[in-house]
């Protein structure tokens, strides 16, 4: 592949427009051949593919088991909570374990910023970044903005905002770093405290104002609350976030008529969003979910056949 | 300890202590560890060793204000010995050492138990700090007049910062009664909780911060408040931020009794040497934006920051080499404190040389009352030797110590330590 010589995807933010494009592309061929199922059985076959899940997650992984199935590759979940690889180990015993273990990729999700980096330095095979504390998503991110241009074609020059918890969110940083380099106008929106003026020195416009945020917007990606974790130390209350800054019917008045709503998940129904508009036709989040697994098996693909030709 | 019979002659270096006011090309001869300008006259001059050190500085010994020994703690790579090495391998004469050992030096036990192994095997002065509270906690305060009897000459929560204001307005009234310097770490550990990077749109991108500048600034203006309503000095340790600066200029303006000092790696570096995640340059307070280096330097420039310290703080490579959030703050800095320091200010002034005398042996020595270490006639020599021309990398010593945790490796220095004179010994020469 011309544009692709990385073994490892650790986020979207050194990511050029020709590569960025390059895994989109390759996400579209496999879904335009979805019904050649035998073909693309066989890319990877062979390959052991390690998911290295240190935090919950059931979507990201899921996504990464069906698109490593997928390619033909045999794929191993290993959960923290489940497994006692990871019990009081350091991050580099385990990953040199996973390793010995056979792994030709390892698929990551880990709550400490940049131990996708640390990982790919200790081991010499492909490492995939599934969520890194508050850093990056990148496949969050891809799938995003490859859900983005299925519905507004080229984002050059869209107005994309992003709702919710910013502070804490990888999501909203590959997203803001993605979007940037393809050319899009990215708004962060969200109370004071979780949306902080210094993400303007990063290329975003930040607002606290929801009208603001929301009126000349194409297309609105929404940040679940993690109301466990900041709720009273970061806004008030559920009910006053949802007031302020959950997406209801009034709000719809002032958005765009044709522009489209995305959540990553999961979705607190009635907090970020009113329940009948996520069920609406401006809802693109179960396209999100199943473009996921065309994003990740271009992924895995790109980075397993830079590390063949190694 | 093996030392060697000190009969010498310095030739050719700049002779800098200008509470002396020396600052003159001269020969200085140490006979028998005292210090002489010329050769006294009835001795033979075979007998002296002569060491030619054009472009070379001497000045009055340097004093570390800030050195977390680990000693006694957990790593059992770490011992006095190590410590007093890299000490004398940076060029100074002596150190304080902070009181967050294992167990916290907050008894008179602790204290005698280290003084026991500085008497065995320091080859500098060691003086000790002890706790301002109870573990360092600040729930209680600490029995400061026994520590006092049991050899200490000042008390620290660092590095941590009392968060109970009564508790700490208390402990430091209580200092004052027996005239002990207060080191203050400014943290407000509420606003820095769970932090690991400076606040700024560089540690955003790479999802980390919580350790805003104003965690530090909150602290910082309470112990100007405290020492103005107590009319007794608190000296500020490791102030990091613009904000702090210009608090403590104001302060000094106004004549109240703050002083405070700033570590080498804030003078050299910025937040920019966290990029990858290394958590060699993860330090606390962290490293700011370059306004806070920037202002950190014409600080010292100044006069309103009294000293510099190097924050030494040894952690074995496996506590470090982890994720970045999870790895324990600080870095080494005794052996690069004085050549990072002089490279610093270098770009602020043509001759950094009077501000380093200033910062790292004058200031130091008089925020915990001790006496000037002067280049005087006659006085017992207390000496710290900078080859001004020499050029060289910094690898950390492995065989010194476990610890290579420096944000400075592979870094290039244009000045270095050459020879250590400690009470008229030569402890370190290169």
């Amino acid at each position: 592949m011309k544009n692709w010589k990385r073994s490892s995807l650790l986020g979207l933010e050194d990511l050029s427009k020709a590569e960025i494009m390059t895994i989109l592309e390759t996400a579209e061929s496999f879904i335009s051949q979805k019904s050649n199922r035998i073909s693309e059985g066989s890319l990877l076959k062979g390959y052991r593919i390690i998911n290295l899940f240190m935090e919950p997650s059931t979507r990201t992984r899921v996504a990464f088991e069906i698109a490593a199935k997928s390619l033909g590759a045999d794929v191993i979940s290993i959960t923290g909570e489940a497994s006692s690889l990871t019990k009081g180990e350091s991050l580099k015993d385990t990953a040199l374990n996973v390793q010995a273990l056979g792994a030709d990729a390892i698929v990551i999700r880990h709550s400490s910023p940049g131990s996708p980096l640390l990982l790919s330095k200790i081991v010499d095979v492909p490492v995939i970044n599934a969520g890194d504390g508050a850093h990056e998503h990148p496949s969050q991110g891809l799938l995003d903005i490859f859900t983005l241009r299925q519905k507004l074609g080229d984002v050059k020059g869209k107005k994309v905002t992003i709702l919710g918890d910013i502070l804490f969110s990888r999501v909203a940083r590959s997203n803001l770093f993605g979007l940037l380099t393809l050319g899009a106008q990215v708004t962060l929106a969200g109370p004071s405290t979780l949306v902080p003026l210094e993400f303007e020195e990063l290329g975003a416009k930040v607002t606290h104002n929801l009208q603001e945020a929301l009126t000349d917007a194409d297309a609105v990606m929404l940040l679940r609350i993690q109301h466990e974790r900041q709720s009273a130390t970061h806004f008030p209350s559920l009910s006053e976030y949802s007031k302020m800054f959950g997406l209801n019917k009034s709000v719809l008045d002032f958005m765009k008529k044709d522009a489209a709503i995305l959540h990553p998940g999961p979705i607190n129904r009635g907090v970020e969003i009113e329940s009948s508009i996520a069920d609406s036709d401006k809802s693109l989040i179960l396209d999100q979910v199943s473009n996921g697994i065309a994003v990740r098996m271009a992924i895995l693909y790109l980075c397993s056949n830079v590390r063949k030709k190694i | 300890m093996e030392v060697e019979e000190l009969n010498i002659n310095l030739i050719g270096a700049r002779i800098l202590d200008p509470i002396q006011k020396l600052d003159c090309v001269q020969d200085l001869y140490i006979r028998r560890g005292k210090m002489f300008f010329e050769q006294p006259p009835d001795d033979d001059s075979k007998s002296y060793r002569s060491l030619n050190l054009n472009d070379h500085v001497i000045m009055p010994g340097i004093l570390d204000l800030c050195t977390h020994t680990r000693v006694p703690g957990t790593s059992s790579t770490e011992s006095i010995f190590n410590i007093s090495q890299s000490a004398a391998k940076g060029g100074f004469t002596a150190i304080l050492a902070m009181p967050d050992t294992l167990p916290q030096s907050d008894n008179p036990g602790t204290i005698r138990y280290i003084e026991d192994r500085i008497k065995q095997s320091s080859l500098i002065n060691i003086w000790l700090t002890g706790c301002l509270t109870i573990k360092s906690e600040g729930n209680s305060i600490a029995p400061l007049g026994s520590l006092k009897d049991a050899g200490i000459i000042a008390v620290s929560d660092s590095p941590r910062s009392c968060i109970d204001s009564q508790i700490f307005i208390n402990s430091v009234k209580y200092a004052k009664m027996f005239n002990l310097p207060v080191i203050e770490f400014p943290q407000d550990s509420y606003l820095s909780k769970n932090g690991n990077a400076h606040v700024s749109s560089f540690s955003l991108k790479m999802g980390l911060g919580g350790l805003p500048s104003i965690a530090e600034e909150i602290s910082v203006q309470r112990a100007i408040s405290v020492a103005k309503d107590l009319d007794y000095n608190i000296h500020l340790s490791s102030i990091s931020s613009v904000g702090s600066v210009s608090l403590i200029r104001d302060a000094k303006k106004r004549g109240i009794k703050v002083t405070a000092d700033v570590t080498a790696h804030h003078l050299i570096l910025n937040e920019n040497a966290i990029e990858g995640y290394d958590t060699n340059a993860k330090l606390f307070p962290p490293l700011r934006g370059e306004k806070d280096r920037d202002s950190l330097q014409n600080g010292l420039l100044d006069g309103t920051i009294d000293a510099i310290c190097s924050a030494h703080q040894p952690h074995p490579s496996h506590e470090k080499n982890v994720e970045y959030d999870k790895a324990p703050a600080g870095a080494i800095g005794l052996e690069t404190c004085m050549s990072a320091s002089i490279q610093s200010l270098s770009t602020k002034t043509d001759d950094p040389y009077p501000v380093i005398v200033q910062s790292l042996s004058y200031g130091p020595h008089k925020i915990l009352q001790l006496p000037q270490p002067a280049i005087k006639k006659g006085n017992l020599a207390n000496l710290t030797i900078i080859n001004n021309k020499e050029n060289w990398t910094y690898h950390p010593n492995t065989e010194l110590s476990e610890a290579v945790n420096s944000p400075l490796i592979n870094y290039d220095f244009q000045s270095c330590p050459v020879l250590t004179i400690v009470n008229g010994q030569i402890i370190y020469s290169k």
